[in-house]
């Protein structure tokens, strides 16, 4: 029986992964060739077709109130979605890489200090911080990217740090240095190496936290701004129409939901897997 | 066990004959005693009408207050708490004849020293109204008996009527006012109804003035105002009978609204004027030709459909249904064609980008603004957008004309004065100036006569249809929808505020 179920598991298992991977994929294909996918521009506007419901007249999601395709929508919208989570993951690695580093080497004074501006990152609830931090930069993709880098940078910080502490500490970091190694390149070959498992799942997992702030923003009109196609800005659009085209909601916030599903599916696979610890 | 059931039974039997009886046999009786339930789409900020310029507070302040005199449904000035007026010497004596036997809600009679007080708390700085400008050429206030007012003016004005037929000119107890009474949060009036209660952000409740003036008005025991921010929930609220009436500025629902039986939808003229506002004092929205480039770039009839559910449209500054209303709409006929021919001439670069700031919390600007963006696009000129919440809005667009171009709504007023106020000068967020008709309108300010008036605004207008600051779209409509049994429902013209003396329930 436990068996069975357990095989039973592991199938399902190997199916979310498959499928996640799949539409991750596809995602990047969007993104890149979002021309070939996409039958209509994602911005020209059909005032003769509004609200035309899916699978009519060749539109196959439909069409939105202001008779834009809302497929082509949705397939340029992979774009910013993706640069942005890139960027935004970039800046927030990068910066926890150097954060995290020097506070995990050096120890002491400057590690108390960076600590405790992280923590006071931390102290702010993410939203209402890349809200703060965009009404600052002013409006925009670039602001919204940054903000989003500048938010996450804490989370790698933290774990750069205990990393770096505890690798430190191991025996064969001492006998490295024992032997004359300099301290650069022990962290570049003993330190780095060994925490990309865990850098790499949590990179995943911002990713799709990255992408859900994002839609947020836009909902809320601090990201994106129209005609250009952004899922956040289709479901705040789709939001007086929902009796009238519920099409138009329910696409963009099934792409989203997949996304962030697949994204954290992915992440938490892939720290398992790459850990041999846990 | 067995046992047991019956009892049971027979409870539920019972309960559900006690819930199901009464509701059959009285239900008529029943719905008549309930107050009349209407969404309201914000929360007032004050309920004292002479600390705020809201619309909000004025539709429902209008319940609670009377005026001297009020607008008709056809927007004639009438007698409300004045039964009569006369002007004297030119226009610089006003004298009022007010009603007799009206009594405030606390009880004490209405009198001339009200009128004189509340007038004069008006004109006090320390009362800070966003009107009190309109009340500053009233020199000397005389009450000879407690049924005459005489008004003593600098110099005559003509929309005076007009401002003491807004709601902002409601008469408050001169008792009161003495006492530093606190009017924001409870208010006393002589209004159609008293009010009861207020929990901010979710209801405002007012019941009948059973001495009310207008003799067999109200007729409903209440009114009952729910704030109600979505317009998706009024709409639900109003289908499945939770609320009585509501007031939608766009017509997305209308379908859904006219296939249901139980609720009807009445198409109403506002008085707003839609706009895309140019500012006239950037390159090179500086330059005629590319004002009137971008007005033959529009097509007006289709803006008004798609983001405003409809309306008609205009070529001035001026609502459709207005008395001072002429047509200009011939002026700039959509001509795409001739856009790019002015815009070539006017030497505007291809690759000029012009910034379109759209109030983001208002959907049909929005809406409207990328309709726009598109019919510039396809003339040449390149448009791009950019979102800001309604505070950043006034600050940056209507105070300090920081922006290329945006998108709104004009509302309506009762003079046309009050619209038109320092248009021609640069104190307006177009920054359009023209000497010429900034005299004009300083002018008919003190013209009496209507007919004189009406020639100087013609003026006016024409000068505002040819130089074309705006972008004059049209005026849209409102959709007000209510139950089957209601009857009786009014907006008031211009004023937008909600009367309910002659509702009835059927």
């Amino acid at each position: 029986m436990r068996i069975r179920i357990r095989r039973k598991r592991q199938k399902i298992q190997k199916l979310f992964l498959f499928t996640s991977t799949v539409y991750l994929c596809f995602l990047l294909f969007a993104a890149f060739g979002s021309s070939y996918l996409a039958p209509h521009s994602p911005t020209i506007q059909d005032l003769n077709h509004r609200l035309l419901p899916p699978l009519t007249e060749g539109r196959i999601l439909g069409t939105d109130d202001l008779g834009r395709d809302i497929w082509s929508r949705i397939v340029y919208g992979t774009r910013p979605l993706l640069i942005i989570g890139t960027i935004s993951v970039g800046i927030a690695l990068a910066g926890g890489l150097l954060m995290g580093i020097l506070a995990g080497a050096m120890g002491g004074i400057v590690d108390s200090f960076i600590m405790l501006l992280m923590d006071g990152i931390l102290s702010f609830p993410t939203v209402l911080l890349a809200i703060t931090v965009v009404s600052v930069l002013g409006y925009g993709l670039g602001q919204v990217t940054v903000a989003l880098g500048i938010v996450f940078i804490p989370v790698f910080a933290r774990l750069v740090r205990a990393e770096t502490k505890s690798r430190l500490t191991e025996g064969y970091v001492e006998s490295s240095r024992a032997l004359g190694t300099s301290f650069p390149m022990i962290l570049l070959r003993h330190v780095l190496p060994n925490m990309m498992p865990d850098i790499i799942a949590q990179s995943t997992v911002t990713f799709a936290l990255v992408v859900v702030i994002e839609a947020s923003l836009s909902f809320l009109g601090l990201g994106t701004q129209p005609p250009e196609p952004s899922w956040g800005l289709m479901l705040k659009e789709s939001r007086n129409f929902l009796y009238q085209a519920p099409w138009m909601a329910i696409f963009p916030g099934v792409a989203l939901a997949a996304t962030v599903f697949s994204f954290n599916y992915l992440g938490d696979y892939l720290s398992e897997q790459l850990n041999p610890i846990r | 066990m067995k046992h047991m059931m019956k009892p049971i039974k027979l409870i539920t039997t019972l309960g559900l004959l006690l819930v199901l009886i009464p509701s059959l046999s009285f239900s008529r009786g029943a719905r008549e005693e309930k107050p009349v339930r209407m969404a309201l789409s914000g929360n007032p900020d004050t309920l004292d009408p002479q600390k705020t310029a809201g619309t909000l507070t004025f539709q429902v302040t209008k319940s609670i207050y009377d005026t001297l005199i009020e607008p008709d449904p056809k927007g004639n000035l009438v007698p409300a708490l004045a039964e009569g007026w006369d002007f004297q010497e030119g226009g610089k004596r006003i004298l009022f004849r007010l009603r007799r036997g009206v009594t405030f809600h606390d009880g004490t009679a209405f009198t001339s020293k009200d009128v004189a007080a509340t007038l004069k708390r008006m004109q006090d700085k320390n009362t800070g109204s966003p009107h009190g400008a309109e009340f500053s050429l009233i020199e000397r206030i005389e009450t000879p008996d407690p049924n005459t007012v005489v008004l003593h003016l600098s110099s005559p004005l003509a929309p005076l009527l007009a401002t003491l037929a807004s709601g902002w000119s409601a008469i408050l107890p001169a008792h009161l006012i003495e006492a530093g009474h606190d009017f924001g949060s409870r208010p006393v009036g002589t209004g159609p109804f008293k009010f009861k209660s207020w929990v901010r952000d979710n209801q405002i409740l007012l019941e009948k003035n059973t001495s009310y003036w207008m003799r067999g008005k109200p007729k409903v025991p209440g009114v009952e105002f729910r704030i109600i921010t979505e317009r998706s929930i009024q709409v639900q609220g109003l289908l499945s009978g939770q609320l009585d009436v509501i007031d939608m500025y766009d017509a997305i629902d209308l379908p859904i609204l006219e296939k249901n039986p139980a609720v009807k939808v009445e198409k109403v003229l506002t008085s707003l004027v839609m706009v895309m506002a140019m500012n006239t004092s950037r390159p090179p929205l500086s330059d005629l030709r590319v004002r009137q480039a971008i007005n033959h770039a529009i097509r007006k009839e289709e803006v008004l459909e798609v983001a405003y559910g409809g309306g008609i449209p205009v070529g001035t500054f001026m609502d459709a249904s207005d008395p001072y209303y002429v047509d200009f709409t011939s002026l700039y006929p959509y001509d795409p064609e001739k856009a790019r021919a002015l815009l070539q001439e006017a030497g505007v670069a291809s690759d000029r980008t012009l910034e379109m700031i759209l109030p983001q919390n208002y959907e049909p600007h929005v809406r409207a603004g990328q309709i726009y963006q598109e019919m510039l696009q396809k003339v040449g000129l390149t448009v791009k957008i950019r979102l800001v919440d309604w505070s950043t809005w006034i600050s940056d667009v209507y105070r300090k004309a920081n922006y290329d171009l945006t998108v709104i709504g004009h509302t309506g007023k009762l003079d046309p004065d009050s619209r038109l106020a320092n248009y021609g000068t640069d104190k307006t967020y177009v920054r359009w100036v023209h000497p010429e008709a900034a005299s004009l309108i300083t002018k008919a300010k003190s013209i009496m006569n209507p007919a004189e008036r009406k020639a100087l605004y013609s003026r006016v207008l024409e000068i505002m249809a040819r130089e074309v600051p705006f972008v004059f779209v049209g005026t849209s409509y409102r959709y007000v929808g209510t139950r089957k049994d209601i009857e009786g429902f009014r907006i008031q013209p211009k004023l937008d505020a909600y009367d309910f003396r002659d509702v009835e329930v059927r």
